[in-house]
C-alpha cells in the first residue's frame, strides 16, 4: 500500500515541477498530501466509505447494487458537485463540502462526526484513486459565484424566459417537476438511468438548495450526468435571473412533513364529476405533506423509490368523505398492470428503471415470474401489453439493457409493463378504547387486525378496494363503494377519492375522530408493483367538528371556574378564622376582626 | 444525551439546588416540583413527547404531590399555613387581590392556547426494549435466551483472523440490508429514517447495544418489529424480521459487526 501511496506523490512532485517551469497557471492546486496523510485517510475510508465506494475506490461496494444514484467511482476523477468549470477536477473544499453535508435523498450521508483533519486525509486518499489528480491540466480556478439577488417579480419573469430559451424544460419540465419530454430517456456516463431533478422540491437537490448552489449547479454542470453547464451560453445577469426563476419554482425551503390530515366540514355535496366545485371545496382544506420511503421490510423490496413524498387533504359533508392526494412523477404510466398483491420476483428487488436486470439470468426471471405467478391473481384487468411483455419488452430487457428499454419507454403509451398506482390504507376497524394505541401492522395489516386499501390503478382510474391481512394475504372486497377521479398535469398526479362516511364492513368516519391512515405509491416507470412500492408509516386523519368551536365561551368558563373556586376558598378560610376568633373572644382573648373579601 | 434537552434539565436542577440550599418552605417545594415536572415534560426532551403522554404523567405526579402534602397532619398544616396567612392578614391584601385576578387570567390564557393550538396526531409511548421470550426458534433451531451467546464472539480472543472474517461478512450484510434505516454510520439516521415511526435504533448510543445481551439483539434481528409483544407497538415498527431474508450465520455475523463497528461488547451473560 505504501508503494501505491508513494507513487502519485512523487509523480505529482515531478509534474508540479515541470508545470512550474512552463508556468501553467493552475499548477498550485496539485496537492496530494503526504504518505502519512493518505495512510490516515485510508483508515477512515476503509471504515466509513469503502462499503459503498468500494475498497478500491471503483464505486463497487456492498451497497452498490441496491442504491441509486450509484456511489461515485473515484477511479474516473469525474465529480458532480464542483465550483470548478465543466470537465475539471473539484477543489478540496468541494469534496469537503459533500463529505460534511452529504447529498440529500441519496445514500451519500453527511459525516459530521469526522474531524476536519480526518476529512482532509480521506480527501487525499480519494484523490489517490485517480491519476487525473496528478495532472495539472485537469485543474482550473473555481468560478466566481456572485452574491444572490433578492428575487423580484421582474427577475423571475426574465429568468422564466432564460429557462425556456435554454431548454431546461426539455428535461426538468414546464413547471420544473422533472417531467420534461426527455426525462424518461436520461442516462449518466455509466449508462445508468438518471432523473432530472424535481426543481419544485428544493430540499431534494443533491448539490444543495441555496441560491448559490443553484447558480453553481447550472454554471459548472454536473459532470458525468446529462445536466449541462451553461457557463458559456449565459451572461452572469441571465444566470442570476435564472436562479430567481428556479428558486421561485420551489415549494418552500423544507418539506414541512406533517403527521395529520385535518378533514374540514362542508355543507356542499361532493361531486367528483364537477371538477371546479370540487377544487373549490378542497381549497378550504389544509394540505399536509407526508414522507414516503421504500418498502424494504417485506420481500419484494424497493430500495430506491423515486417518489419521496405525497400531499393529502380531506373534506367531508353529512354523508360522505373525500380525500385528495397529489405527488410528482416524471411520466404518467397508464398502460400497464398493477395491483397491491402483484408478485415481485427476488431478482427484481435490486433493479428499477433501465437494464440492470441484464446482470441476472433470464432463467430466473421466466422461472419464478413466468405465466401464472405474474398474471395469476390479476383478475380481469390484464393490460393490453401482456404479449409484448414476453415478446419484445422481455427480450430487450435482457438484451443489452438500457437503450432498448428506453426505446420502448419513449414510445410512451403501451411501452411500460407496470402502471402508476396509489393506495390509501385504513384499519378495518378502530382500536378498542382500552388499547387506543393498537393498529394493524402498517404493511398491509395482519391476521388479527386487517386493513382496507383504496387502490387506484391509474391505467383505469377507478378505485378498487382490497382487504389486507398481511403482505401475502390481500383480497378484493366489495363491501363499500369507493369512487375516484384522477388527473395527470405537468408531472403531478392528483387522485380524489370519495366514500360514504359510514361503512358496513370497514372504518366509519365519525366527527371529531382520529383515524389512522397510511399511503402507498407505485411508479410504473421504476417497475414498482405489489410490495415493491413507496410507502408511509401510519399517520392520522382528524374529522374536524362540523360546528365551528367558539373560543370565547370556553375561555370565559375556565376563568370563571377558577375565580369561583378562589372566592370559595377565601370565604371558607375567613369564615373559619372568624369562628375561631369568636370562640377565642368568648373564652376571653382578643383578635382583630377580619374584613370582607378584598374583591 | 438520552434524548434530553440538557440546558433545560440543568436549569431545573439548579433551581432545585438553590431551593435546597435556602431550605425552602414545603409549599415552595411543592410548587417547584409541580412546575419543574411540567417544564421537564414540555421542554426537557430533544424530541418532544406527545402531549397526551405528558398529560398522563403530569396527572399522576400531581396526584402524588397532593398525597405527599396531606400525608401527615403537620405537613398539611405547614403547607396550608402560608396560604391562610395570605388570605387573612391585611398586609397581604394587595397580593391576594392580585392573585385573585391573576389565576383566572392564567386559566383563561391556558384554555385559549389549548383551543387555538394546531392539532397534533395522537401519540403513544412504547417500550423500547420489551421483554424477550425465554426461548427463540430461528430456522428450526431453538436457543435458550438466558444462556445463548453470539457463537462467533469468542473468536475475538481465540482466533482473531476468523473473527475478522465473520465481522467482514457482517459488514456485507449490514450494507446490503440495514443502512437505509440504521444509517451508514449507525446513528439511526439512514436515508429512510425520517419516514419511520418509531425511528430506527441508534447503535452509536452507549445506552443501547452495550446494555443488551447478544441473544436479545439476535431475537430482535430475527423476528423484527412483528416479533415484539404489544408493549413495543409491533404494528408500527419497520424493523424487518430478518429470518425471512438471512441465514442464521448471517444474522449472528451482522450482530457481531454492529458491536465491533462501535467498539462495544454485548452485556455478559447473567449480568443484570
Ligand atoms: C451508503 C453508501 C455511501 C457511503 C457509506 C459513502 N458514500 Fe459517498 N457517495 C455515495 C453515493 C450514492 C454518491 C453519489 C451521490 C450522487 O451522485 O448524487 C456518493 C458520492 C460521493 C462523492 C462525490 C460527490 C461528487 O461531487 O460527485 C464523494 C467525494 C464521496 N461520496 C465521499 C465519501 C466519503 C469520503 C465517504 C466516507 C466518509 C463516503 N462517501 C461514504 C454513497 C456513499
Ligand atoms: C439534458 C437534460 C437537462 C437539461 C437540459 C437541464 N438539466 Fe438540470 N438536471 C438534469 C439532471 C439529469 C439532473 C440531476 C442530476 C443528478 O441528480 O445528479 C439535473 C439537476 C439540476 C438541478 C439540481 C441539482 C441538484 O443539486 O440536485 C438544477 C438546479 C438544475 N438541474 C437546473 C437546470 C437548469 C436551470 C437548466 C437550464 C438552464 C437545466 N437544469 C437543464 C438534466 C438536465
Ligand atoms: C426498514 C427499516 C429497517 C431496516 C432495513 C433495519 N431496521 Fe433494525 N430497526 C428498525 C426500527 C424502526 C427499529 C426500532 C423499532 C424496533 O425496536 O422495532 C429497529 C430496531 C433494531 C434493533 C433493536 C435495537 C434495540 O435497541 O432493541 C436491532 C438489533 C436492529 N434493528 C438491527 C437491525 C439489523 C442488523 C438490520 C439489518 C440486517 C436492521 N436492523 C435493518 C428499522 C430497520
Amino acid at each position: 500500500m505504501t508503494g501505491h501511496a508513494n507513487r502519485p506523490t512523487q509523480a505529482a512532485a515531478t509534474l508540479a515541477a515541470v508545470a512550474l517551469l512552463v508556468a501553467l497557471p493552475a499548477n498550485a492546486q496539485v496537492d496530494l498530501g503526504t504518505e502519512e496523510q493518505q495512510a490516515a485517510g485510508k483508515v477512515v475510508y476503509d471504515k466509513y466509505c469503502g462499503q459503498c465506494h468500494g475498497d478500491t475506490g471503483d464505486g463497487n461496494g456492498y451497497a452498490t447494487p441496491r442504491v441509486k444514484p450509484k456511489p461515485r467511482d473515484f477511479t474516473t476523477g469525474t465529480y458532480k458537485f464542483r465550483t470548478t468549470p465543466n470537465g475539471t477536477l473539484p477543489t478540496d473544499d468541494d469534496l469537503r463540502r459533500i463529505i460534511e453535508i452529504g447529498a440529500p435523498y441519496t445514500s451519500m450521508p453527511g459525516w459530521p462526526n469526522l474531524t476536519s483533519a480526518e476529512i482532509q486525509n480521506v480527501i487525499y486518499y480519494i484523490k489517490s484513486f485517480s491519476s487525473a489528480f496528478e495532472n495539472p491540466d485537469r485543474y482550473a480556478e473555481p468560478i466566481e459565484i456572485p452574491r444572490p439577488l433578492e428575487s423580484t417579480e421582474e427577475s423571475v419573469a426574465r429568468g422564466r424566459v432564460v429557462y425556456e430559451e435554454q431548454g431546461c424544460a426539455a428535461c426538468h419540465g414546464e413547471v420544473g417537476r422533472g417531467d420534461g419530454p426527455s426525462a424518461p430517456t436520461l442516462v449518466n456516463d455509466k449508462g445508468d438511468p438518471i432523473r432530472a431533478a424535481d426543481l419544485t422540491q428544493r430540499w431534494t437537490y443533491r448539490g444543495g438548495p441555496t441560491k448559490e448552489d443553484i447558480y453553481r449547479t447550472f454554471s459548472t454542470g454536473l459532470n458525468g450526468t446529462p445536466m449541462p453547464s451553461y457557463a458559456d451560453s449565459l451572461e452572469v445577469e441571465d444566470r442570476q435571473d435564472l436562479v430567481s426563476y428556479v428558486y421561485s419554482l420551489g415549494d418552500g425551503d423544507d418539506p414541512n412533513y406533517g403527521t395529520l390530515i385535518t378533514a374540514v366540514y362542508s355543507e356542499e355535496p361532493i361531486d367528483l364529476q364537477d371538477g371546479e366545485t370540487l377544487d373549490a371545496l378542497f381549497e378550504s382544506a389544509p394540505m399536509t405533506r407526508f414522507p414516503l420511503v421504500g418498502q424494504i421490510t417485506e420481500p419484494g423490496r424497493n430500495f430506491f423509490p423515486p417518489v419521496t413524498s405525497i400531499e393529502a387533504q380531506a373534506v367531508y359533508n353529512r354523508d360522505e368523505i373525500a380525500f385528495r392526494v397529489r405527488w410528482h412523477d416524471l411520466r404518467a404510466d397508464t398502460s400497464g398492470r398493477n395491483n397491491p398483491s402483484l408478485e415481485v420476483p427476488t431478482w427484481d428487488e435490486d433493479n428499477g428503471i433501465g437494464g440492470d436486470a441484464a446482470d441476472d439470468t433470464g432463467d430466473d426471471f421466466f422461472g419464478d415470474a413466468g405465466g401464472d405467478d405474474f398474471f395469476g391473481d390479476f383478475g380481469g384487468e390484464e393490460a393490453p401489453a401482456e404479449d409484448d411483455f414476453f415478446g419484445d419488452s422481455g427480450d430487450d430487457f435482457f438484451g443489452d439493457g438500457g437503450d432498448d428499454f428506453f426505446g420502448t419507454a419513449e414510445a410512451g403509451a403501451g411501452g411500460a409493463e407496470f402502471s402508476d398506482a396509489v393506495a390509501l390504507q385504513f384499519p378495518a376497524s378502530l382500536a378498542p378504547e382500552e388499547t387506543p394505541e393498537l393498529k394493524p401492522y402498517f404493511l398491509y395489516g395482519d391476521a388479527q387486525n386487517p386493513v382496507d386499501l383504496w387502490f387506484v390503478n391509474l391505467t383505469y382510474g377507478v378505485a378498487d378496494t382490497f382487504r389486507g391481512r398481511g403482505s401475502d394475504a390481500i383480497e378484493p372486497t366489495e363491501a363499500d363503494v369507493v369512487e375516484a377521479v384522477t388527473s395527470y398535469d405537468q408531472g403531478a398526479w392528483t387522485v380524489t377519492y370519495k366514500r360514504r362516511r359510514s361503512s358496513r364492513a370497514g372504518v366509519s368516519f365519525a366527527e371529531e375522530q382520529y383515524t389512522p391512515v397510511a399511503f402507498s405509491v407505485w411508479d410504473g416507470f421504476n417497475r414498482e408493483r405489489g410490495n415493491k412500492r413507496a410507502l408511509s408509516s401510519w399517520f392520522y386523519v382528524y374529522t374536524e367538528p362540523s360546528v365551528e368551536q367558539a373560543v370565547a365561551g370556553p375561555v370565559l368558563r375556565a376563568a370563571l371556574i377558577v375565580l369561583v373556586v378562589e372566592l370559595l376558598v377565601v370565604f371558607l378560610v375567613r369564615r373559619r378564622a372568624r369562628q375561631k376568633a369568636a370562640e377565642e373572644a368568648a373564652s376571653g382573648g382578643t383578635l382583630t376582626a377580619t374584613e370582607a373579601p378584598a374583591v | 444525551m438520552w434524548g434530553l434537552n440538557l440546558p433545560i434539565v440543568l436549569a431545573l436542577a439548579a433551581i432545585g439546588g438553590v431551593l435546597a440550599w435556602r431550605r425552602a418552605h414545603t409549599l415552595v417545594w411543592l410548587l417547584y416540583t409541580g412546575g419543574a415536572l411540567w417544564a421537564f415534560f414540555r421542554f426537557g426532551f430533544a424530541v418532544p413527547i406527545p402531549q397526551s403522554v405528558a398529560t398522563i404523567y403530569l396527572g399522576i405526579t400531581g396526584l402524588a404531590l397532593v398525597c405527599y402534602a396531606s400525608s401527615s397532619r403537620e405537613r398539611l398544616a405547614e403547607t396550608v399555613q402560608p396560604i391562610q396567612r395570605l388570605i387573612l392578614e391585611p398586609r397581604y391584601r394587595l397580593a391576594l387581590a392580585g392573585l385573585l385576578v391573576a389565576l383566572p387570567a392564567l386559566a383563561a390564557y391556558n384554555a385559549y392556547v389549548d383551543l387555538t393550538m394546531p392539532l397534533e396526531a395522537p401519540g403513544f409511548g412504547r417500550e423500547i426494549h420489551p421483554p424477550p421470550p425465554t426461548e427463540l426458534t430461528v430456522h428450526d433451531e431453538t436457543i435458550d435466551m438466558a444462556t445463548a451467546e453470539n457463537p462467533y464472539l469468542h473468536y475475538k480472543h481465540d482466533d482473531p483472523e476468523l473473527y475478522g472474517k465473520h465481522v467482514e461478512n457482517g459488514r456485507r450484510v449490514y450494507y446490503e440490508n440495514c443502512f437505509w434505516c440504521h444509517g451508514d454510520g449507525m446513528g439511526g439516521d439512514g436515508m429512510f429514517a425520517h419516514g419511520l415511526n418509531p425511528v430506527p435504533s441508534n447503535f452509536n448510543d452507549v445506552g443501547t447495544l452495550p446494555a443488551l445481551q447478544s441473544s436479545f439483539v439476535h431475537w430482535r434481528i430475527a423476528k423484527g418489529g412483528p416479533g415484539m409483544p404489544a408493549g413495543g407497538t409491533p404494528w408500527d415498527s419497520a424493523m424487518p424480521a430478518w429470518e425471512k431474508f438471512l441465514t442464521t450465520e448471517e444474522m449472528w455475523d451482522v450482530n457481531l459487526f454492529i458491536y465491533d463497528f462501535n467498539g462495544f461488547e454485548p452485556r455478559a451473560l447473567g449480568q443484570h
